[in-house]
């Protein structure tokens, strides 16, 4: 026999708070479950619509919580609702979003006991391929936005004041971009520098694979490189020792301090440490006080050991974000908060469906899916703010030496070169590259104290 | 075997104590029929035992120890034989963990009537049991059950039988047994279709004690057929005790939580709603299956957050009577209103109580003129096959609503054939391959791999066997219109919903690309497989399809 529910008022149009148009009879404490109703719990602010970053953020954020108290059911009905709002070919906020989706995925697959993780998802490119770059691919790769050329650019610049008058210069090439800044650094010195020195370029092999990759091996690069030179008049000596950020290039410091003791002060070398988005890959976990630099972590080591080798000058460029938070959801909203940056970038300089536009993208992923979904060593992607950098080399013993007028003039000539959006500021003695007013790369040069 | 009387009970005192009040009153009956004398009461306590006795003998030096004498000493007493049969083998062990979530399942089912007096005396006989058994060596006096906190501090009266301590008996070769518990059940089943009832008898009481031989899935599958088939051999009842839908809703719950099934049959029909809402401003669903709506906050989500902008959304869910003085589906569509509020859909909400679907009739649903409908029914068309004509009505009802899209999960087996032994056959490879896979998967995801499973989701596993328990049943022991569980195939019902006027709308990639992601974050779940078969979806375990999902519009 059919029946009304008898408690139901007329049909309630849900406008206002529904609460309010229920029969008092229906109690809403009174329930036969014995466990908290599995759903969507109350924000404590509502929702934006759809396209809002915001909301997507708190989604992400929301399904993170989940996934880290263990509740299966929502992160899962949450991971539903996101495959559905952010596909993986629609516009920045989307794709954005599907990235963190997929790190999101392989966190909480991980949690199981799921093997056939690569197989049930094939479907869906889970498994993020990065692609491995040719030396004139990836030339051309660096060159599409500033990201890298700025820190090339004020790094160069500030290099070449540095080591003039000194008959050889070494330089330390700890960059995460496999020697491009070099070849440019050559012209310009062949150039610009009376009786152009000796170069010896010792970079540290490290065998992680972090993207970009390269199809090269760098002896192969070193040969490229010393041709390359030669055509240029410059004798260079490339040296490559292989060294991991994991132990903070412990292999490569050995090196360079048995050398400093070979060869003691008898030459005229400059000796430069260039580091270009490296460094935030040495280990060091959040200090419980900010910025002790008695830490016996890996990074305050490294710069206290590149400190005791007395270089000439420092050159550090690196992202400015903050990934150190042992919080994934603190993680997630600086990681959700930065990252959004490449992928507005893209849209203006590379056409959809274009090969460079998906490696670009492809190695976007796989920063946020070491973020994510990485713990451990194999979270790798530590990156510090501008801020803490600077603090980290003063107490190190370093002195931050600004960047001249002629250099910011060169670096904004860079700029001009590249689509309207980018822009350049000074943050105390230090440089910042910005798209659309926020802070994307800083580039900051020291020495010794 | 676990038996638990305490669960099965129905909610409210009256129920429970007409049960109690049936045939030996205190003595488990069914057992009983198997020539075991064990005390109702002492039911959760022997399936404790017997665990551990399974665990204990799981070693090959507890073999070799019985295989020294093998006398069957009074076996009729179960549980001093079993507790005989731990003490002898394992004289240091420690008392087993007692998993005292059945105590807190069953206290918390009936949280809202007072515990039957049988259930407070149960507790404290579990605790003298313990404290009784000869010899504080064994079992330290120290060790306190944890459990209601009422009856903890029960008498110490000792109800326990004195343990004669006699040699136990062999148990050889599990495996070789578990071939014959199949075929002594096959032909137990063969027996009951020829009516030859002494063979059957004999036959069920066989499988039953090869059934305690078991481990793990099997003993517990085997066990419901056994007691399914029992049911059906004594016409112990016209028909099992009804649960309140209050309880089997907990018990789909814990399913729910378990294992993926009911979670692919929401995520892919989910999908197949949100593709069939795109565009539409005004969309209504209604929902067959209602149940706690746990299908809904995810689609409602997805509304909210869709390019556009959010229709407005209606939904009608249809349940049965609640039994007690609750109105449980206002309280879903209180819930479900709440949430709307909270992420900006336009929300309303009508409950409907019906005995059957088939009492639904089209113009009570206020359908509207410009809302796009999806009708939803996940496990529930089948019940309408126990009844002639039943799931025709139903189906030209759905026609007259028309929807948009009509999205259908059924259990994918023929557990309806006309011949009692092929429905036999059919249920028993079913469900064993269900129990298999819950016997394989943790918690849903986020649990500790390998390792100690979480009271609570040892305790949604217990619950899942119980739910899926009553499926057995239900197939095994009922005829006529009290036989609900009346599965068919999807070529089955593709041919009953061609003839009512339907046809099949192909799920799509989208679908199968959630599925696939449920599957990876499953824990356990790397026996799970979906399949794409003629553009609906199906989720077995391994080899075997288990429940599809399919989607239907008007032809």
């Amino acid at each position: 026999m059919m029946q009304f529910t008898e408690t139901l008022p007329p049909p309630l149009h849900q406008t206002t708070k529904p609460c309010q148009n229920f029969a008092t009879s229906v109690n809403p404490n009174q329930t036969h479950r014995t466990r908290p109703w599995p759903g969507f719990p109350a924000p404590n602010k509502p929702l934006g619509t759809f396209g809002d970053a915001n909301c997507m953020e708190q989604l992400l954020v929301r399904c993170a919580n989940a996934i880290e108290t263990n509740d299966a059911t929502l992160s899962q009905q949450i991971l539903w609702v996101l495959n559905n709002i952010a596909p993986s070919d629609g516009d920045s906020n989307q794709r954005l979003t599907c990235g963190f989706l997929r790190a999101l995925i392989a966190r909480a697959a991980k949690t199981g006991t799921c093997k056939m993780l690569t197989a049930a998802l094939s479907n869906s490119n889970i498994t993020i391929q990065t692609h491995k770059f040719s030396i004139i691919e990836l030339a051309s790769f660096v060159d599409l936005t500033p990201w890298h050329r700025f820190g090339f650019t004020a790094a160069n610049a500030a290099i070449l004041e540095a080591v003039e008058g000194y008959s050889t210069v070494h330089i330390i090439d700890l960059s995460l971009t496999h020697c491009m800044q070099i070849p440019t650094l050559i012209d310009a010195m062949a150039g610009k520098l009376e009786g152009p020195p000796v170069v010896k370029l010792t970079i540290a092999g490290a065998t992680e694979d972090v993207p970009p990759m390269l199809d090269l091996s760098y002896e192969e690069l070193g040969i490229k490189l010393v041709n390359f030179a030669r055509s240029r008049n410059i004798i260079l000596e490339f040296t490559v020792i292989p060294s991991s950020s994991l132990d903070g290039f412990s292999s490569l410091i050995e090196h360079l301090k048995l050398q400093t003791l070979v060869h003691g002060n008898e030459t005229n070398e400059a000796l430069v440490i260039n580091c270009h988005m490296m460094l935030h890959y040495i280990p060091e976990e959040t200090p419980t006080t900010p910025f002790s630099f008695e830490d016996a972590t890996p990074r305050a080591l490294f710069l206290k050991q590149i400190r005791s080798l007395n270089p000439t000058l420092v050159v550090l460029a690196d992202e400015d974000a903050d990934f150190t938070s042992t919080n994934l959801v603190c993680r997630l909203r600086s990681a959700f908060n930065y990252l959004w940056i490449p992928y507005d970038i893209v849209d203006t300089f590379l056409p959809k469906g274009s090969k460079q536009r998906q490696w670009y993208e492809a190695d976007i992923c796989w920063k946020i899916e070491n973020v994510i979904a990485q713990e451990g060593s194999h979270r790798v992607e530590r990156l510090e703010p501008r801020s803490r950098w600077v603090h980290r080399m003063r107490n190190t013993g370093f002195r931050g030496v600004g960047f001249g007028e002629d250099m910011v003039a060169e670096v904004k000539g860079m700029l001009d070169e590249h689509a309207a959006g980018w822009g350049l500021k000074k943050e105390e003695d230090d440089l910042v590259l910005t798209w659309k007013g926020h802070n994307v790369v800083f580039a900051t040069a020291w020495v010794p104290t | 075997m676990k038996r638990n009387h305490i669960i099965t009970s129905d909610v409210t005192g009256k129920a429970k104590k007409t049960m109690w009040d049936e045939e030996d009153a205190g003595v488990d009956e069914l057992l009983a029929v198997l020539g075991y004398k064990v005390k109702s009461s002492d039911m959760v306590d022997v399936a404790q035992k017997i665990e551990h006795l399974e665990g204990v003998l799981g070693n090959d030096d507890g073999l070799s120890l019985l295989a020294s004498d093998s006398v069957h000493y009074n076996p009729s007493d179960l549980s001093s034989w079993l507790e005989s049969m731990i003490s002898e083998l394992n004289p240091t062990t420690q008392p087993p963990i007692i998993d005292d979530s059945f105590m807190n399942i069953a206290n918390t089912a009936i949280a809202a009537g007072n515990p039957p007096p049988s259930e407070v005396d149960s507790t404290s006989a579990f605790v003298d049991d313990l404290q009784a058994i000869p010899g504080n060596a064994i079992y330290p006096p120290t060790k306190k059950v944890k459990s209601s906190s009422s009856s903890a501090g029960a008498s110490a009266s000792s109800s326990y039988n004195p343990n004669p301590n006699p040699n136990p008996v062999v148990i050889v070769d599990s495996q070789e047994n578990g071939i014959r518990l199949v075929h002594t059940l096959m032909a137990c089943a063969e027996a009951v279709q020829q009516e030859n009832l002494a063979l059957a008898e004999n036959l069920v009481k066989q499988a039953g004690m090869l059934a305690v031989s078991q481990a793990g899935a099997m003993r517990k599958v085997a066990t419901y057929f056994v007691e399914a088939l029992a049911r059906r051999i004594y016409r112990l009842s016209p028909k099992p005790p009804q649960d309140s839908p209050a309880f089997q809703d907990l018990l789909q719950m814990h399913f729910y939580e378990t294992c993926p099934y009911l979670k692919f049959a929401h995520f892919t029909a989910n999908q197949a709603i949100l593709e069939a809402f795109a565009g539409k401003k005004k969309v209504h669903v209604i929902d067959f299956s209602m149940k706690q709506g746990m299908q809904w906050p995810a689609l409602m989500q997805a509304l909210a957050l869709r390019p556009g902008g959010p229709p407005t959304f209606r939904l009608t869910g249809i349940g049965p009577p609640s039994g007690d003085n609750t109105d449980h589906l206002q309280e879903v569509g209180w819930k479900l209103a709440q949430l709307a509020d909270t992420i900006h859909v336009e929300f309303e909400y009508r409950g409907f109580v019906a005995e059957s679907l088939a009492d639904l009739e089209p113009a009570m649903l206020d359908l509207r003129e410009d809302e796009v409908v999806a009708v939803n029914s996940v496990f529930e068309l089948h019940q309408l096959l126990a009844r002639p004509g039943a799931v025709e009505k139903v189906l030209s009802a759905v026609k007259e609503m028309k929807p948009e899209i009509l999205t259908v999960v059924e259990q994918e087996a023929n557990h309806n054939g006309l011949v009692f032994l092929e429905r036999f056959t059919e249920s028993l490879h079913y469900y064993s391959t269900l129990f298999d896979s819950l016997e394989s998967s943790g918690n849903g995801g986020g649990g500790v791999d390998g390792g100690a499973i979480s009271p609570a989701s040892n305790q949604d596993k217990i619950m899942s066997e119980v739910y899926l328990g009553k499926q057995i049943c239900n197939v095994v022991a009922c005829e006529g219109p009290d036989r609900v569980e009346r599965h068919e195939t999807l070529t089955q019902w593709k041919s009953r919903l061609d003839s009512a006027g339907f046809e099949a709308v192909h799920l799509g990639s989208n679908a199968f690309k959630q599925a696939s992601m449920l599957l990876a974050l499953f824990a356990g779940g790397d026996g799970y497989r979906v399949e794409e078969n003629n553009g609906c979806l199906m989720l077995g375990w391994h080899t075997r399809s288990l429940i599809t999902t399919s989607a239907w519009k008007i032809r």
